[in-house]
């Protein structure tokens, strides 16, 4: 079992990035160095700049779903805005430094702790809840039902089982705790010997990171990879 | 299956599975789109196929996805190792008689690209499905018939020049009665200004869109200053339609010719879509032929700029009737050319009324991408892929709907009658054609109300 322990927390996290960062580079180089002649899509903004804020526009807006299917917009948005700000909640536990700059802008430890647990805590909820009226979307209405495979369930499930083991720590009995996760992760980056092993021991935090990891890994290999293609696709169709 | 079947059958999949590869090297659109959908479904619920059946085969993200997994499978790791559970499969011969009609039962009309949350455009792989079954022989019958015919004669009709020639005469006459003065349409004059390409059908079949641009350079004074081609009188290209592009080019390539030989400035595009977007986004945007020496417009922007500038009269009690436009996919989406018709059908017409959604929202008339010359699938143009459209046109309530594309006229007239709509088709010059002022007056004659 320590023999497990070591090879998920001590090397799965360097391959882990190594595998999201090779692929996405892989993927985008690809991509540039295929030909893209103009299929241009009206209406279409006029300029280069103009096109780049309608892409910002479709990243942070989803301004075509907006149009075309307003109830999976109102999902697919909560989703994937809650999604941004969990991921941006994830550097207090990777870094002491959150902490500190917040502690400088004023902000006592308490309110911090506080913050933390509110914000956290909804977004825990909330994107759980996203998550289960897209799967319950997906199996109900026809036109989705019918093109899903075993690939794009298996995709929310994992997605789900992040969320679920991420929620368990915050509102289960097994608390973590932050200074270690600092140690742990401080000492990850630095390619340090690894400190803070013992958080390891914490059998949810240890599923967590480890689905964590592999979800990570999979999105430049699956339909995922819409995080990445999102940026270039619109202004493939919208250039003039 | 006797050795010959066996070898036949290997010889398609080897073709269609180093087609599918082939995406591998782009263009990018195509190769993105194989790896990132999501597959949520809000194509099927913007497509007027979809719309008029909700069926599976009807799905534009099934449609890609017939292509996609053959993609997974001889193109991604995943898809190699666990086949079906990573969405991949490999092709079977025995689909290709499913190929023939799954890729002909998408109009190409880009809606889904429009509201994709990743701008995912499935025409795009149509046309590469077709590309596919065009390269192993098995483009439908009646199409390849039309591109055979259109690269024989140079126009999908298969008249010929003294056709073209006879036709002329016989809208000239017509005009003469209308308004009893002399109004020309040239043919094969060199050193003109503009080289008039219209949908063969505006001169053969509903031709009263020819007497109303010809009745407009009448007005202007420039009766001298156009032309026609007896021999380039067609802009269709089916080329684009069957995923050929050599033979879309070669089609495109007479046109470009014969203007150079006219020694026209600009080349002046009919109502039809597809005719102005190949020439106007496509050859003259990605120079398929170096430096042209003239340059592209469409009809409607020339008419439409001359009664934005007020040399243009009408009286527009000649048409009562309430009039609707209908955007064709390949004007409104991929060219832009939505407001000019308009400014045409608000100044000849009474009672000019949108349908909703209009624009580049439109929904297909239901014969696009080539469908509208399909006799044989005419069942499914008119109970499927049109039933939004018919919708839609009931909404507005006119009783003429101008158009600015052949295949779409053919369509609409074809889907009203079959559903016993007593709604007339027809284009946008054709109702200036009945309204036009020339000295004073407009056209006299009594069938048109």
């Amino acid at each position: 079992m320590e023999c497990v322990r070591l090879i998920v927390g001590v090397i799965l996290p360097y391959i882990a990035v190594l595998v999201f960062v090779g692929g996405m580079i892989w993927r985008i180089v690809t991509w540039k160095k295929l030909a893209s002649p103009a299929m241009t899509l009206f209406p279409a903004p006029a300029t280069e700049g103009a096109n780049a804020i309608n892409t910002a526009k479709e990243i942070l807006f989803f301004k075509s779903l907006f149009g075309g299917d307003r109830v999976l917009w109102i999902l697919a948005w909560t989703f994937h805005a809650v999604l941004a700000l969990i991921v941006l909640g994830h550097f207090r536990v990777f870094t002491k430094y959150v902490d500190v700059t917040l502690g400088m802008l004023g902000m006592s430890d308490d309110a911090i702790k506080a913050m933390s647990g509110g914000a956290g805590g909804a977004a825990g909820i909330v994107i759980l809840i996203a998550l289960a009226l897209l799967l319950i979307r997906r199996m109900a209405l026809q036109r989705a039902r019918e093109i899903t495979g075993v690939v794009d369930y298996f995709a929310l499930l994992l997605i789900g089982a992040v969320i679920i083991t991420g929620n368990a720590m915050r509102f289960g009995a097994e608390h973590f705790e932050l200074k270690q996760t600092h140690d742990y992760f401080y000492s990850l980056a630095t390619f340090d010997y690894v400190s803070g092993m013992d958080v390891l021991k914490n059998n949810v935090f240890f599923v967590h990171m480890c689905l964590a990891f592999l979800l990570i890994m999979f999105i430049p290999f699956s339909k995922i990879l819409h995080f990445g293609g999102i940026f270039f696709t619109h202004q493939l169709i919208r250039k003039q | 299956m006797s050795d010959a079947d066996v070898k036949k059958d290997a010889d398609l999949k080897k073709k269609v599975v180093d087609a599918v590869k082939a995406i591998k090297k782009g263009p990018r659109a195509m190769r993105m789109y194989m790896e990132m959908c999501a597959k949520c479904g809000t194509c099927a619920s913007v497509c007027p196929v979809y719309f008029g059946k909700a069926d599976k085969r009807y799905n534009p993200a099934e449609r890609t996805d017939v292509i996609r997994r053959i993609y997974r499978k001889h193109c991604t790791l995943s898809g190699s190792l666990l086949g079906k559970l990573a969405g991949a499969e490999d092709f079977d011969p025995a689909d290709i008689k499913e190929w023939e009609k799954i890729f002909y039962e998408c109009t190409g009309c880009r809606r889904c690209a429009s509201y994709c949350p990743f701008g995912i455009d499935h025409s795009v792989i149509t046309r590469k499905g077709r590309a596919i079954l065009d390269q192993t022989g098995h483009t439908p019958e009646t199409m390849q018939k039309v591109v055979q015919v259109s690269l024989e004669t140079g126009n999908t009709d298969g008249a010929n020049p003294a056709a073209l020639k006879a036709a002329v005469e016989f809208l000239e006459e017509e005009m003469q009665d209308e308004h009893g003065v002399e109004i020309k349409i040239p043919v094969d004059v060199e050193g003109v200004d503009y080289f008039y390409v219209p949908p063969s059908g505006d001169v053969l079949v509903n031709p009263e869109a020819t007497m109303g641009l010809a009745k407009v350079f009448h007005v202007l004074g420039l009766s001298d200053r156009w032309t026609m081609s007896s021999t380039c009188f067609d802009g269709a290209n089916y080329g684009l339609f069957t995923g050929n592009d050599k033979d879309m080019k070669d089609d495109n390539k007479l046109y470009v010719e014969e203007a150079k030989k006219l020694g026209a400035k600009t080349m002046l595009m009919g109502e039809c879509g597809h005719a102005y977007r190949i020439m106007k986004m496509m050859m003259e945007k990605t120079g398929w032929w170096g430096k042209l020496g003239f340059q592209i417009a469409n009809c409607m922007q020339w008419t439409a700029d001359h009664i934005n500038n007020g040399r243009l009269e009408f009286d527009k009690s000649k048409n009562p009737q309430p009039v609707t436009y209908h955007d064709p996919c390949n004007f409104g989406r991929s060219c832009d050319i939505v407001e000019e018709p308009r400014v045409i059908l608000d100044a000849v017409c009474a009672d000019f009324r949108e349908m909703y959604p209009n624009r580049g929202d439109n929904w297909c008339c239901g014969g696009g991408g080539g469908l509208s010359a399909m006799d044989d699938i005419q069942d499914f143009r008119m109970e499927i892929s049109g039933k939004k459209k018919l919708e839609q046109i009931r909404q507005t309530g006119a009783k003429y709907v101008a158009t600015a594309c052949s295949n779409c006229k053919r369509q609409l007239t074809q889907l009203m009658e079959y559903h016993k709509e007593e709604i007339d088709v027809g284009g946008v010059h054709d109702m200036l054609s009945r309204a036009i002022l020339i000295n004073g007056k407009a056209a006299e004659r009594e069938d048109y109300v």
